[in-house]
Order: C-alpha cells, then sequence, then structure tokens
C-alpha cells in the first residue's frame, strides 16, 4: 500500500482536485466548476478522484486545501493544512520549475503576481478593485462577440492589427468593445486587442513595480489562451512557460504542502452521503453585529468563523436560537 | 543648457513665467508635446495606480523629457499664504519623479510662503544653480513676471468681451492642467464649441477677486486653486447659462469641494463629469449634448415667457 | 434645550476625548457615538460624495447615527489633508438630510488655545482658562499613557501563555481611564497598569517575527477600517510595531525638520499630512532590521500615495518586503485576509532560508 495526498483548490469560478504520491507526481485530477456551491463541487470532485484510483493500493494520508473557499473545505475536510492561493501556487510552481522568478496568474476572478529569488517567495500582488481582466471578463465579452472563450486564443492569432481597447473596467471595456465594433474593426483584431488589453491591464495593476525576471510561468485558467500567451510575450520580450497542469499548480502546491505537514491519520474518500450544511447569521450581541457563519456536519457544529468578541462565540445552543 | 518644461500640471499656470525666465538667463527651452497615448501609457507605467490622473500625464511628460535636456523643470508648492494651501499632490513631485526614475536631473522650487520660501526666493536659486547672478536672476524674474501677468490679463480681457456674445455660454469649472490637456479637457471643450456653445474659463477670471468671492460658496476652503475656481461662478452666476464641473479620477480636493457645488449653487444647471484614463469619447458627448439640449430648452422657455410679457406690455 | 454632543470614532481614542468632554461640558450632556458597525459605514457611504476617501464616510455615519440618539451638536476637528475640509461638507450633508444640529468647527492647523477656548465658551463651559488648559494637558497626558500601553500590547500580545490576558487587562483599563479627573488620578492609573501589563506572562523568542505598520492615521487607528489588521498579525505570532499615534502627531510639528532629515535618502520635501513620517518610518524598520512592512491607507489618500514610491524604493533598496492595503468602502475581507496570510509566510520563509545560510 502507498501513501498519496490529497490537494484541493475551490476557487470562485472552478474548482481543482488532485492526488500526488510520494514523489510529487500527480495520480488523479480533476477540474470542474465552483457554481457557486463549493461544498457540492468538492463532493463531486473527491466522487471522481475516488474513481481514478485503486483505493487497496493508495492510502490518502493527508488532505490540504486552498483557494477562496479554502476555511469552508477544509473544515468539510478535515485538511491538515489550509494555505492562501499564492503560497500554494508557488510551491507547486516550484516543484515543476525549481528556476522559476515570475509566476503570472490569471484565473476566474483573482489575478496575481509572485516574484520568486532562490526558490522562495519575495513580493506578490493581488488585483484589487475589480474583476477586469480576469477570466470571468474574458468569457462575457466571448459570450458577447458569440464566440466561445476557448476559441479566444486561436483567434486572436491570427489578427495583423489588434485594436486598442481601454479594458480595465468591464463597463468601458464593453463600450469601447462594442463601438469599435460598430467603426468597423475586424473581429480578430478586437479579440487580439482584449487578449493585449488584458495583459497590459495586468501589468499596469497588479505587476506595478515588481521585478519581473525570467523565466516566467503563466499559469491559471487564462493560460490555456494562446493569444493571451502570445501577447504576454511581446510586452515582456521573454518566453512564458506554461505548464500542460498549469490550472492544477494551485491544488498541487497545497497537496506537496499536507505531505510536508503529514500527521498521518487516514483519509476517508467517503463523503458523497455525509451532509454538510452552513448557517450564517448576525451575532446581535454587540453593536459590532458580527456576521458569523457556522459549519455544521450532519448536525454537529465542526467550525465556525466570523466571529471578532469574546461573548460572540457559537455553540450548539446560539445556533438552535438564532 | 537646456531646461525641459513638462506640459502638464503647473505648466498651463506659469508657461509665461518660466519660459522668459530661462530665456532672459540665456538657456534653451524645450517643451513635451501635446499629451497624447504614448505620454499618457507612460506616465500610468510610471505612476503608483491610485494617483489622479493628472498626476500619471505628468509623469508620462517628465518620462518623455529625460535624456532630451540637461535639467528638468518640477516645482513644489505647498502654500502661497495663510489659508491658502494647495493639494498635497503638489508638495511631492519632486520626489515622486525624484524616486521614480533613474538618471533625471531636476531644477526645482520651492513656494512654501507659510515657511518664508517665497517664488522670488525660489528663482534667484535656481539662477544660482545655473551659474547666474542674483540681479541677473533678479531681473529676469521681474521680467518673467510680468510677462506672466500681461498675459494672463489680455487672456481675461479677451474673455469678458465675448461673455457678451448671445451664444449658449458654460463655465468650465476645471483645473487648467484638465481643461487644456489636448486627450482630457480639450475633446470636450471642442465638443461644446461644435454643438453651438461658447465654453467659458473659469480660470482665465481674475484670480484676485475670484478668491475673494469665493467665499460665498465655501468658507473654510484653503486649496487655493480650487477657490479661484469657484469664486469665477459667483462672478459669472449672471452671464453664463450653465456649469460644467470637469474633474479627474480621483482627485482629492475636487471630490469635496464639487459636492459642495452641487448641493450650494442650485440657481444654473450644473453637470459634473469626472474623467478617468479609460474613458470612451462616446458616452462623454452623450452627456454633453444632453446637457445643452436642457440648457436650450430652458433657454427657449425663458424666451418665451420675455415674449408674453412683451405682448402682454403692449396689448397694456 | 438640552445641549447634547457628540463626536465621530478614531480607534480607542474616543475614550480620553470623552472624558475630556464630559469635564469641560459639566452642564451637559456628553455622548460618544455608538461603537461603529457595518451599518455606521453604510450609512456613511450612502451619503458621501462617491470618491471621497473613507475616513470621510465613518466619520458622517457616526454623526448620523449620533444624531439619532439625539446629540445636537456635533465636534469635528481636522486637518493636514482632505481632513481639514471634511467639516463644511459634512455640515451641509447633514443639513440636506434634514437635522437640526449646531456643527463646531477645531481645525488643527489653527490649533490656537485661545481660538478653541473660546469654541467651547461658545458652547457653554463654565470652566475658567487655566481650568481648561488643565484639563486639556490632562487629557494629552492620557493620551500618551494610552498610547504607550497600546504599543506594549501591540508589541507583546501575539506571545502571551493565557490567551486574552492583554485584552482584558486593556479593557479594564479603558474603563478606568473614563473616571480619571486629575493628574495625580493618572498617576496612579499609570503604575497600576503599567505593573499588570508587566507582569502578564509572555513566551516571546529573541527572534521572532516582526513587522512594522505605517501609513495614514485613521485607517491605521480605526481597526475596523483596516479589518483589525493589528489582531490578525499578532495571532501568528508576529510583534507588531506602529510609531504613528496620535501622540506622534502632537509632537511632530516640533520635530518635522528632523523628520525630514533623517529620511533625505529619499525625501527632499515634506509630502504631505503622514506621508513624510511614513517613508521616514518605514526606512526606519529596514534598518532596524523589522521581517517586513505593512503600509495602510484609504482608497486614494493622496499623501500615502506620493509615498508609494518611496516606500517601493526603500523595499528594493533594503530588500525588506512592503505590503500595500488601501480600504474603502466597497474592500473584500477575504482579499486583504488572502494577502495577509500570504505575507507572513512570506517572511516566515525568508527568515527561515536566512537561517540556514548562517548556519552554513
Amino acid at each position: 500500500m502507498q501513501t498519496a495526498y490529497l490537494g484541493v483548490d475551490i476557487g470562485s469560478i472552478s474548482t481543482k482536485g488532485i492526488i500526488i504520491d510520494e514523489n510529487n507526481k500527480i495520480i488523479a485530477d480533476k477540474y470542474i466548476w465552483t457554481e457557486g456551491n463549493p461544498i457540492n463541487a468538492v463532493k463531486q470532485i473527491i466522487h471522481d478522484l475516488r474513481q481514478q484510483i485503486n483505493e487497496k493500493e493508495f492510502k490518502i494520508a493527508s488532505v490540504g486545501t486552498t483557494g477562496s473557499a479554502r476555511k469552508l473545505v477544509g473544515a468539510m475536510l478535515g485538511a491538515d493544512v489550509v494555505k492562501n492561493e499564492i503560497t500554494a501556487h508557488a510551491i507547486g510552481t516550484l516543484s515543476v520549475f525549481p528556476e522559476v522568478r515570475t509566476i503570472f496568474e490569471i484565473g476566474g476572478q483573482d489575478s496575481k503576481i509572485i516574484i520568486i529569488d532562490n526558490g522562495i517567495v519575495v513580493d506578490y500582488a493581488m488585483n484589487t478593485i475589480c474583476a477586469a481582466g480576469t477570466g470571468s471578463f474574458l468569457s462575457s465579452q466571448a459570450k458577447r462577440l458569440g464566440l466561445d472563450v476557448t476559441e479566444f486564443g486561436e483567434i486572436a492569432l491570427t489578427s495583423q492589427n489588434p485594436s486598442k481597447l481601454a479594458a480595465r473596467c468591464t463597463v468601458f471595456a464593453e463600450s469601447d468593445m462594442v463601438h469599435k465594433a460598430q467603426i468597423g474593426h475586424k473581429k480578430e483584431d478586437i479579440i487580439a486587442g482584449l487578449c493585449m488589453a488584458v495583459v497590459s491591464n495586468y501589468l499596469n495593476n497588479v505587476g506595478k513595480g515588481k521585478m519581473i525576471k525570467p523565466p516566467i510561468v503563466f499559469q491559471g485558467g487564462v493560460s490555456k489562451n494562446v493569444g493571451v500567451i502570445k501577447a504576454f510575450e511581446q510586452v515582456t520580450n521573454e518566453k512564458i512557460y506554461v505548464d500542460a497542469n498549469s490550472h492544477l499548480m494551485g491544488a498541487l502546491g497545497v497537496a506537496i504542502l499536507s505531505k510536508r505537514a503529514k500527521k498521518d491519520k487516514p483519509f476517508n474518500l467517503n463523503i458523497s452521503d455525509i451532509n454538510y450544511q452552513t448557517i450564517g447569521y448576525e451575532c446581535n450581541k454587540c453593536p459590532n453585529n458580527c456576521e458569523i457563519i457556522c459549519f455544521y456536519k450532519d448536525d454537529e457544529l465542526i467550525d465556525s468563523w466570523g466571529n471578532r468578541c469574546a461573548n460572540g462565540e457559537p455553540t450548539e445552543r446560539t445556533l438552535k436560537n438564532a | 543648457m537646456v531646461i525641459g518644461l513638462p506640459k502638464a500640471m503647473l505648466y498651463y499656470r506659469y508657461k509665461v513665467l518660466w519660459e522668459t525666465f530661462f530665456k532672459e538667463l540665456g538657456c534653451e527651452i524645450i517643451t513635451s508635446a501635446d499629451t497624447n497615448r504614448k505620454i499618457l501609457e507612460d506616465g500610468i507605467k510610471y505612476s503608483i495606480d491610485e494617483s489622479c490622473l493628472p498626476s500619471k500625464i505628468f509623469m508620462g511628460h517628465v518620462y518623455s523629457l529625460i535624456g532630451k535636456c540637461d535639467y528638468i523643470l518640477i516645482p513644489q508648492v505647498v502654500s502661497y499664504g495663510y489659508d491658502n494651501d494647495v493639494c498635497v499632490k503638489f508638495n511631492a513631485f519632486y520626489d515622486i519623479a525624484n524616486n521614480t526614475f533613474e538618471n533625471i536631473n531636476i531644477l526645482d522650487y520651492s513656494i512654501n510662503v507659510m515657511e518664508g520660501e517665497k517664488e522670488q526666493k525660489g528663482f534667484i536659486k535656481m539662477g544660482k544653480r545655473l551659474g547666474k547672478s542674483y540681479f541677473h536672476s533678479l531681473i529676469a524674474y521681474k521680467k518673467a513676471k510680468k510677462a506672466q501677468a500681461l498675459s494672463d490679463q489680455l487672456k481675461s480681457q479677451l474673455q469678458a468681451d465675448v461673455l457678451e456674445s448671445n451664444q449658449m455660454k458654460l463655465l468650465i469649472v476645471s483645473h487648467p492642467y484638465i481643461t487644456y490637456d489636448r486627450l482630457i479637457g480639450y475633446p470636450i471643450t471642442e465638443y461644446i464649441k461644435k454643438l453651438g456653445g461658447l465654453p467659458i474659463y473659469a480660470d482665465l477670471i481674475n484670480k484676485k477677486e475670484s478668491l475673494q468671492r469665493s467665499k460665498e460658496i465655501s468658507d473654510s476652503l484653503y486649496w487655493i486653486y480650487n477657490k479661484e475656481l469657484i469664486g469665477a461662478i459667483k462672478l459669472l452666476e449672471d452671464k453664463i447659462d450653465g456649469i460644467i464641473l470637469l474633474t479627474a479620477f480621483p482627485c482629492g480636493p475636487d471630490s469635496l469641494v464639487n459636492e459642495l457645488i452641487i448641493r450650494k449653487s442650485k440657481k444654473l444647471p450644473t453637470i459634473n463629469i469626472i474623467v478617468d484614463e479609460l474613458q470612451g469619447e462616446a458616452g462623454l458627448q452623450t452627456r454633453i449634448e444632453s446637457f445643452m439640449d436642457i440648457i436650450q430648452e430652458r433657454l427657449n422657455q425663458q424666451e418665451r415667457l420675455n415674449q408674453k410679457e412683451i405682448n402682454k406690455k403692449r396689448i397694456v | 434645550m438640552q445641549k447634547i454632543i457628540s463626536f465621530p470614532h478614531i480607534g480607542n481614542y474616543y475614550v480620553p476625548i470623552e472624558t475630556l468632554l464630559k469635564l469641560l461640558f459639566k452642564d451637559h450632556t456628553v455622548i460618544s457615538a455608538p461603537k461603529i458597525t457595518k451599518r455606521t459605514l453604510e450609512l456613511g457611504t450612502k451619503y458621501s460624495p462617491d470618491f471621497v476617501c473613507v475616513p470621510f464616510k465613518y466619520n458622517l455615519g457616526n454623526y448620523i447615527e449620533a444624531l439619532e440618539n439625539g446629540a445636537n451638536i456635533l465636534i469635528q476637528a481636522c486637518g493636514g489633508c482632505r481632513y481639514g475640509y471634511y467639516a463644511e461638507i459634512q455640515e451641509q450633508i447633514l443639513k440636506d438630510l434634514g437635522y437640526q444640529f449646531e456643527f463646531i468647527k477645531i481645525t488643527w492647523g489653527k490649533f490656537n488655545p485661545f481660538e478653541v477656548y473660546n469654541l467651547c465658551k461658545k458652547i457653554g463651559t463654565s470652566l475658567s482658562f487655566p481650568k481648561f488648559i488643565h484639563y486639556v494637558l490632562l487629557t494629552l497626558k492620557m493620551i500618551k499613557v494610552m498610547d504607550s500601553f497600546e504599543s506594549y500590547i501591540r508589541e507583546n500580545i501575539g506571545f502571551e501563555m493565557k490567551k486574552n490576558s492583554f485584552e482584558t487587562i486593556h479593557k479594564q483599563f479603558l474603563n478606568e481611564l473614563k473616571h480619571i479627573h486629575s493628574f495625580r488620578q493618572l498617576n496612579k492609573l499609570y503604575i497600576k497598569y503599567n505593573q499588570k501589563l508587566k507582569k502578564v506572562k509572555i513566551n516571546k523568542p529573541n527572534n521572532c517575527l516582526k513587522i512594522g505598520i505605517v501609513g495614514e492615521l485613521y485607517s491605521l487607528m480605526e481597526p475596523f477600517c483596516n479589518f483589525f489588521i493589528e489582531k490578525e498579525l499578532a495571532e501568528n505570532n508576529i510583534q507588531v510595531s506602529r510609531f504613528i499615534t496620535v501622540t506622534f502627531l502632537l509632537k511632530k510639528s516640533r520635530i518635522e525638520k528632523k523628520i525630514l532629515k533623517s529620511a533625505k535618502k529619499y525625501l527632499k520635501y515634506a509630502i504631505g499630512a503622514d506621508g513624510t513620517d511614513s517613508v521616514e518610518k518605514g526606512q526606519m524598520l529596514a534598518e532596524d532590521g523589522y521581517d517586513g512592512i505593512i503600509h495602510i491607507k484609504p482608497f486614494g489618500c493622496t499623501p500615502e500615495v506620493n509615498a508609494m514610491p518611496m516606500l517601493q524604493k526603500i523595499s528594493n533598496d533594503y530588500k525588506i518586503p512592503i505590503l500595500f492595503f488601501s480600504f474603502d468602502s466597497q474592500t473584500s475581507e477575504t482579499g486583504i485576509k488572502t494577502r495577509l496570510e500570504a505575507f507572513y509566510d512570506m517572511i516566515l520563509m525568508r527568515k527561515e532560508q536566512e537561517r540556514c545560510k548562517q548556519l552554513i
């Protein structure tokens, strides 16, 4: 029987699951949409991962979670490690590209940049204001043009003369795009323009003031878009590396971290019949009115968060009253 | 000796002063180009994201001058006297440029009257740095000062003349570095002209008079550049048909001052236009057009009422 | 009509301020605005101009909630940058909302004891001028004591052996501070709580992680505004240092030239409000071997935006990581937390790497 490690990355748009062996080799992986329901997504992804491995051969020794729903899912799975996505991505990427200096990451609603020196994170930034220039922005613009976002990249490559678009804000970008289409810009030029806008927006926003040094690795959902890759290469004048598993780096990183923090309590993959539930309420015990979220596993309170005061700690009883 | 003048920010206030002064000292002058996409993009690249649009444009202009002159002129302004301060952005341009660009050679002077740093003193110091004598600099400064005053007066007079025109007159209440910038204000005033309106510029009004009248709108305001602008509203109230408050995102002083103007000056139709680096032109034009339509409607109504009044009198 | 006096919140400073006002206006009622909650910010945001900085919104929310509780005299003390102009706009907004009240503006820039005394007389203090000065000085002393305690707590709370020991003492202290009427009482209080604090058992390693916080005053001092960032850091066993406090602000005008001189590598001129201090303190933290710096400001805060290029340069020159935060009414807490977590992961790994290097 071999030991294996599970990593789950639950983003706002997609959920990624991965199982690695002792040598960090991926033995199972899965990518699905979160669809606003992280609990269901995780149940589904674990179910799927189970089918991919031989449970007689592998035993899951530890679990790690990352992504915006890391805490919730961490509580749900009883994870050994709950890590923010910046650290997770850095660790994951370093395991594949030990020499990496710069990581570009553009996901569904987040984008980040991570600067690495000598194998450790020395600087990073995340998008702060809105989702413009991220994956969800690209797919909504694709829809507008009557295309599927997966075709986007290839079409962009055919453009000779990319349009200049203002893409910092979704609203402006949309009106600008419509305007450019009205005055006769070609579709491929607009698409290439969008890719370019995503890149310059990213570099001016998240990448502002960062020492971008090669080798550069690009990941996250948008890294599947060859148009954006090309735009990055044009602007930075550097080769952009994209791993075939670039979308799984967060999950991989947190799986590795869980391996390091190994606590060796066997983990049961059979969770599909357990009923998980979250209940949120405002505390009302003092003017702070903390918004408290309680998390239940088959009616048992397993975790809660959001409380800031001494007297607001939720118990089984507060909940029944709430 | 070549002095570079970035065509942004205080350039629009001190153009004649600067040019005369440096010419009198025997320097050559090079001015950056009108703001264009490239300048804006460079400015964005070399600025902190949250900086205001005019300061980003300023950085673009500074960047475009690097390597083309011996010195780039960047003044530091804090106060013109008691209760006459400026936005703290003007306190910092020198240090921002110095810390952002390597190999930059800045010629600076400071106006901080409350701390005893007067304009004249600053100019003489500059002269000294350029190897000129005290008197040479002093004479050059006096000449430059006179030339600037003359130019301001002339512009003010020219505007006073057109105030009598019966075209629709719209007061542009906006900092000159926004109003006259090729990329921000210029397309807007041009569009107003195209639609048959006449832009009246608040910054051309005699500054002393407008400073005084500004108290009527705001008594605790201490930003002198804003005071000069809002005083013009009071001075011209009866001669104009509408007010356009034109500002750039996210201007600190304007965010408060314009709010107060809108709340207090209800006599005239007023529109608040906030420009940022992504603005599409189409949306702006629609807003200006509809604003002017509303004013035209008001004017027509007024005309009809006046006509009735006259007819009534005739009947009587 | 009975006068009910109120004022906006800023961190724990409402305690000494409330105490002072109660001493000054014995014949009237003084209420501090209700504690800041989400509702405060929502109310403030609803009636504020779009892109005004966020302290304006908090203050306005405080005023509305104080007016709802019956206040009819509101005080605003302000100065520096945009802060100095808040008062007139806030008064206009509240009047337009239909509230009946008197608005008292005390401008920092023109802080003159006689003028302030006259203002207080107008509101209705029965104190003589010397007595008035006496109480003002007492309050300043209170603030000093409070700041020094809070600074000690900040640096040690992450290492307390028993959870909540510091917080309990801190709360008791603030409660007792409300009843201080003389310097003698204050001295006694100081001695008592100084002992209490020093007695709290801590387990602090010599080489613990140290983070310094710089930035704009309001967002530094009002924990609601910065999502309780200091607490969050302490919970991860980090020593938190912050030098920008009201005590610092009060002595700043006297040492401004000195500040500029010690930051001369990055600054020739003062760059407005707390911006200059952020640069100077940033450089100091870097030189003192801190593991990281966090820079906090409201979105669009001009003086602090001014300071950022210099801070970035400090970060490059001294190889010290700096995390920049901007707070607005829209800021998402999850985003802040993620970045904060990544920040201490990062400095922790850096520190470990350095330790390994030294061993070799």
